[in-house]
């Protein structure tokens, strides 16, 4: 998977796991600004489970603090699972939980964004690894 | 609206959620003050706090985002164990609450005062310094844990500590493998969950990495379990769960286990007492399982295994002893040594055995139980309920470095019983809220014992639920889809008339085919306008906890000014109604349970000389009964005296020295709703505050609700409100009188009667009916309405009722019942009598709708003035 | 209906609107000018009430119906005619007549002993502060545009029952407009 040629023209397909409704909302309108990007949101890592055999996901951005399971669980299942290995992982952070954005790292994320973050910041990762012009 | 004011309005809207949700979690630890933390209550809290951190981090609000940082440091401290839950720090965990929802206030109205922003900035500040730590310990005992390190890499720093503390208890751990379906393992995990919580914690729960077939996954959920194997074994019958005991190596301060076993029989005790109070709250969730079987509430619904796990304990209630010691067992092992039964190599996956095999006890709770705990329910909550207060500070389990297993469990269990909308019953669970005034220093007692317990709105799956997947839905927006439902409603009807034309009549030139056809899609279209009526009512349905929750922070202030002792009790907080009625029911509670603080409950010192307990208990409950709510405030007070009513209403000329004679305690007592009956003078002498009782039985009108009272001298007081469920659709019995059609809400029909005019007899100038023996108070619908009358040979009496009240309303004809869309009447036309509003009833025709609570008002009324 | 003669209104060629004024302005002239402020005219819907001609200002007029189905409601005050559902929306309809002195009693619009409502009466609905409600009119003849020196106060010898509802007359060459307060009319 990755990068495949010729993919600008096709849309590329994000999957947003975060339980906040607001943070999900501002996480999901600047990955969909974001010129050819549709972005698919979920509040729950339920949920995602249930999602990822179901699309095919080019980027997932996850929360860590989540009800049913932890973002780092998440991150371990995709990491582990060769279906979805390949997929870059975003984590997103607030301030003061360095241990656990240390693990979610260790377990194979590509990148953290510390809440509260520009928008901007988050644009240039998604167009760095979705390879967007 | 602007997207900046849209934003805004969402981040309100979140963050209102959060608080709420925090607040309710706040109140019960505020009540359950001396005991240990629920380590899954302290984390419910501190997400709440970073959700809140997050969001307003994210939409600029910088006051609130310093402060939740602070109160998440705080609480990230507590969670993770370096920091004791101490008085200190759940006060200003309160206090922060407050400013929360001041600074919320503010944002919301676009506004920013410096006295706030200082208040919360110094707050801030105190909370980064609050808080002795915990002393620190030289070994981790998470290193006595065989855990593979790639599973323990996955741990969150939550995680891990509530492992190392489940170590560092003795506590035996399982790892619990189930495997699920792809469509549904939410649904498998959740009752995975709901079976497993009542034996102890799930640390953790992990998706296994390996594919697990295309339509399959497994998960790993690390456990920590507070009872010995075979009751995990026979709690898990039936799931897909597999169980291997994780290996814990012994400690190397072995001292321990000796503390722990000196201390066992203590431990029995203390127990016993607790199973025995407890199990009645435990049994009843068997109520709401049931009630809420036929709603569809797939998402909410747990209740089948959380209902038979308390109850299997409540099963145990007889030997209460030999439950204690057993449970005790694992324990004693673990510090031991290595564990019997799997043996050192404990990773062999056990096949769960049949629970005779092990010995253990039959599952659920035997009916017999259920059935005697329900007989005395009552009186346990009204005599037993001091009793139940000392038990539970009996119960605080045991702060030493080896926790008991054994009386952990059961308070585990009892809090199962007693907490939200998934376990708990309609009936308040008594043993939850009243521990509060148990284990507290004298000097503080007062301020603190009165805080209300909320019921926990976090039902027993609260792991599995976000904080934010609660629906808000604007009620504009939701009438707005009501009203489509009703413009629906009259497709069906029109269709179902073509349906029936093309079918019946040959004439009509229309293949028979075609009228099947039509028919098939009338009922398709019923089908799906059933599902889109259930749904919108479900999300119309907010639990009236709602509004208890809000009104215990208020009792807390009033008792203090008050000057008087009360434990206030809440109860079927989980009892749904429509938003609208809740919305109503917040000022004529308040106004009730207010007259009951003031005047219903006496000082202390009168208590006392009446021979009474010092500590009054007034008390909000709810619970359903059929298509109706009734809600009740009572106190254990002084009571009304109805001769003082008496002389009052008459000294008021509210009625004569006859119709007194007439009546009886009940009658006698229900004056005091009448308007003019209570000014504040008199009635501080009674009990009443005054201002406005028939105020309040006004508001109720217009919910369609009626209040009633009762009272006795010395006993209490309470007063007792029926609601109907729903404003929004009901079904309606369409009725004709002088060929006028009016609709009769089902709900308040009790029966309907055929009556010859001759069967109307004249008492004392009053039309009556005699139904079976009894006396029946009866109107005709034209003359109240001063309709032309039609001469009938025959009535149809509509019987309605409401609490004790009946009525029968004479009327000309039936016209059949039908799902009605009731519309208020709204703006000018809300002073109309009888009538609670209109509706469509095909043909564009607008139909009113009776106000059955009016009428039978008004019914009464003349009764007491005829007679 | 309102509505579109409402715009078709703007296009017609009125005698009395003075055109010189606004080429005053445009030229950049501080001198007097015809067209005060206050001369804004305002629009009024006029209909007719027992032969008589009434307006109220068109901003408090929310639409025009016609007369529906009306559902009495028992024991209510006598200038409540009924109930009227408009699209789904449940609206009072009320008599003005009786309170204007121009009837006895309020006519029997509603229920099933009710004739057939006559061809051009039609239902006002009003804004009012308590929420919209129609008010039962013979006939619509319009909208007029009055400006405020084609305003006059109530004479004194009119012949109102209640003279609080009326503001004042409006006239418009040979025509008159009785001006309506509906907030008055409509007063319990």
């Amino acid at each position: 998977m990755g990068h495949r040629p010729g993919r600008v023209l096709m849309r590329v397909k994000v999957l947003i796991v975060e339980d906040s409704k607001a943070s999900r909302e501002y996480i999901a309108s600047t990955v969909e600004a974001v010129e050819g990007i549709d972005a698919v949101v979920t509040s729950s890592g339920f949920e995602a489970l249930k999602l990822l055999p179901r699309h095919r996901f080019d980027l997932i951005i996850t929360d860590i603090n989540m009800p049913d399971i932890n973002g780092l669980e998440l991150i371990n299942f995709v990491k582990k699972n060769p279906n979805y290995r390949d997929v870059p992982l975003f984590i997103i952070t607030t301030e003061g939980r360095e241990q656990d954005r240390d693990r979610g790292m260790a377990l194979g994320a590509a990148e953290y964004l510390v809440k509260p973050f520009q928008p901007g910041s988050l644009e240039s990762l998604l167009r760095r690894y979705l390879k967007l012009p | 609206m602007s997207p900046a004011s849209k934003a805004l309005a969402e981040f309100v809207a979140e963050a209102t959620e959060i608080l709420e949700a925090l607040g309710k979690d706040l109140l019960v630890l505020d009540e359950r003050r001396g005991q240990e933390a629920d380590p899954e209550r302290v984390n419910g809290i501190f997400r709440a706090a970073h959700s809140l951190k997050g969001l307003a981090g994210l939409f600029g609000q910088e006051r609130i985002s310093r402060l939740a940082h602070g109160t998440e440091d705080l609480l990230d401290r507590l969670r993770l164990g370096k920091l004791l839950l101490d008085d200190a720090v759940l006060d200003t965990l309160i206090e922060a609450l407050d400013a929360f929802q001041a600074l919320l206030a503010e944002t919301a109205h676009g506004s920013e005062s410096e006295g706030l922003s200082r208040r919360a900035e110094g707050m801030a500040e105190r909370l980064g310094r609050l808080g002795a730590p915990v002393a620190a310990r030289d070994e981790d005992p998470l290193d006595r844990l065989e855990l593979d390190a790639q599973v323990r890499a996955v741990f969150t720093e939550y995680e891990e500590h509530r492992l190392r503390e489940n170590v560092r208890r003795g506590v035996s751990l399982w790892r619990v493998r189930a495997a699920f379906d792809l469509s549904d393992f939410d649904k498998g995990l959740a009752d995975l969950n709901a079976r497993l919580k009542p034996l102890g914690e799930v640390i953790s729960t992990l998706p296994s990495a390996q594919p697990g077939g295309a339509h399959g996954i497994a998960f790993d959920l690390i456990f920590g379990a507070q009872v010995a194997q075979a009751e995990l074994e026979s709690g898990l019958k039936g799931t897909p769960a597999e169980l291997s005991q994780l290996t814990v190596r012994p400690s190397s301060a072995s001292a321990r286990s000796a503390e722990a076993l000196s201390r066992a029989p203590l431990a029995q005790a203390e127990s016993h007492a607790a199973l025995v109070v407890a199990s009645p709250t435990d049994v009843l969730p068997q109520t709401p399982a049931t009630r809420r079987g036929g709603r569809k509430k797939g998402a909410r619904a747990t209740p089948a295994p959380a209902a038979t796990a308390p109850g299997a304990r409540a099963g145990d209630a007889s030997h209460p002893v030999v439950e204690s010691r057993r449970a005790a067992a694992p324990e004693a092992r673990a510090d031991a040594g290595p564990p019997p039964g799997p043996g050192p190599a404990s990773q062999a996956w056990l096949p769960l055995a049949d629970p005779a095999t092990w010995g253990a006890r039959p599952g659920p709770a035997s009916g017999d139980w259920a059935l005697s705990a329900d007989e005395t329910r009552s009186g346990v909550e009204a005599t037993e309920g001091h009793e139940e207060v000392a038990a539970g500070r009996g119960t605080r389990p045991a702060r030493g470095p080896v926790g008991n297993p054994g009386a952990a469990s059961v308070v585990e269990a009892r809090s199962q019983g007693g907490r939200g909308p998934g376990t708990s019953g309609p009936v308040p669970s008594l043993v939850t809220y009243l521990q509060g005034p148990g284990g507290r220093a004298p000097g503080r007692t007062a301020p603190a014992s009165d805080r209300p317990a909320a019921p926990a709105p976090v039902p027993a799956e609260s792991s599995l639920r976000s904080l934010t997947q609660t629906v808000r839905v604007d009620i504009g927006r939701l009438d707005g889809l009501i009203n489509m439902v009703g413009e629906l409603l009259l497709i069906k009807a029109n269709l179902q008339r073509l349906a029936e034309s093309a079918r019946v009549d040959g004439a009509v030139p229309l293949s028979k085919l075609f009228g099947q056809e039509l028919a098939r899609e009338t009922r398709g279209l019923e089908r799906k306008l059933e599902a889109l009526q259930e749904g919108l009512l479900e999300a119309r349905m907010v639990p009236v906890g709602q509004v208890f929750d809000k009104l215990a922070r208020l009792v807390r202030r009033i008792t203090r000014e008050a000057g008087k002792e009360i434990d206030f009790v809440i109860g079927g907080g989980e009892v749904e109604l429509d938003k609208l009625i809740v919305e109503e029911l917040s000022d004529p509670l308040m106004h009730l349970i207010r007259n009951a603080i003031d005047h219903g409950v006496e000082p202390p010192e009168v208590r006392l000389a009446a021979g009474k307990p010092r500590r009054a208990v007034v008390a909000l409950r709810a619970e359903q009964k059929g298509n109706h709510v009734v809600i009740e405030v009572s106190d254990d007070g002084a009571g009304i005296d109805e001769l003082r009513v008496r002389e009052v209403a008459l000294g008021r000329g509210l009625i004569t020295f006859a119709q007194a004679e007439e009546m009886g305690r009940r009658e006698l007592l229900n004056l005091i709703f009448l308007p003019g009956f209570s000014t504040a003078r008199s009635v501080s002498e009674l009990s009443g505050r005054g201002v406005g009782l028939d105020v309040v039985k006004n508001n109720l009108g217009n919910l369609s609700g009626i209040i009633d009272v009762w009272s006795e001298r010395g006993k209490g007081t309470a007063f007792h409100l029926t609601l109907p469920v729903t404003l929004a659709i009901i079904r309606a019995l369409v009725v004709g009188v002088s060929a006028r059609t009016y609709a009769v809400p089902l709900n308040s029909v009790l029966e309907i009667l055929s009556v010859q005019p001759g069967d109307i007899r004249t008492l004392e100038r009053r039309e009556v009916l005699d139904v079976r023996g009894q006396t029946l108070p009866f109107v005709r619908l034209s003359r109240l309405f001063g309709l032309p009358e039609r001469p009938v040979s025959r009535y149809f009496v509509v019987v309605v009722g409401l609490a004790q009240e009946r009525l029968g309303i004479a009327v000309d004809e039936l016209h059949g019942q039908q799902d009605i869309v009731t519309k208020p009447l709204g703006g000018r036309l809300q002073s109309v009598r009888g009538i609670s509003g209109a509706t469509d009833l095909g043909n564009r025709r607008t139909v009113l709708v009776l106000d059955v609570a009016a009428l039978l008002e008004e019914g009464m009324a003349q009764e007491r003035r005829r007679a | 209906m309102s509505r579109f003669a409402e715009l078709l209104d703007d296009f017609f060629y009125r005698p009395d609107e003075d055109v010189g004024g606004l080429q005053d302005f445009a030229s950049g002239s501080d001198g007097a000018s015809s067209l005060l402020p206050e001369e804004v005219p305002e629009e009024y819907l006029a209909f007719r009430l027992e032969g008589e001609s009434y307006a109220v200002p068109i901003r408090a007029v929310r639409e025009i119906s016609k007369v529906p189905p009306l559902t009495e409601i028992p024991r209510a005050e006598p200038q409540l005619l009924g109930l009227m559902n408009l699209r789904g929306e449940l609206l009072p309809a009320y008599d003005v007549k009786v309170r204007l002195g121009l009837a006895e009693k309020a006519p029997l619009v509603a229920g099933p002993e009710a004739p057939p409502p006559p061809r051009d009466a039609r239902i006002i609905v009003l804004r009012t502060q308590t929420g919209p409600a129609g008010v039962w009119v013979d006939g619509v003849a319009g909208v007029v545009k009055l400006k405020p020196s084609m305003l006059e106060p109530p004479p004194a010898s009119l012949r109102m029952g209640d003279r609080d509802c009326v503001v004042g007359i409006g006239r418009r060459g040979p025509s008159l407009y009785i001006l309506l307060d509906p907030e008055q009319a409509l007063a319990p």
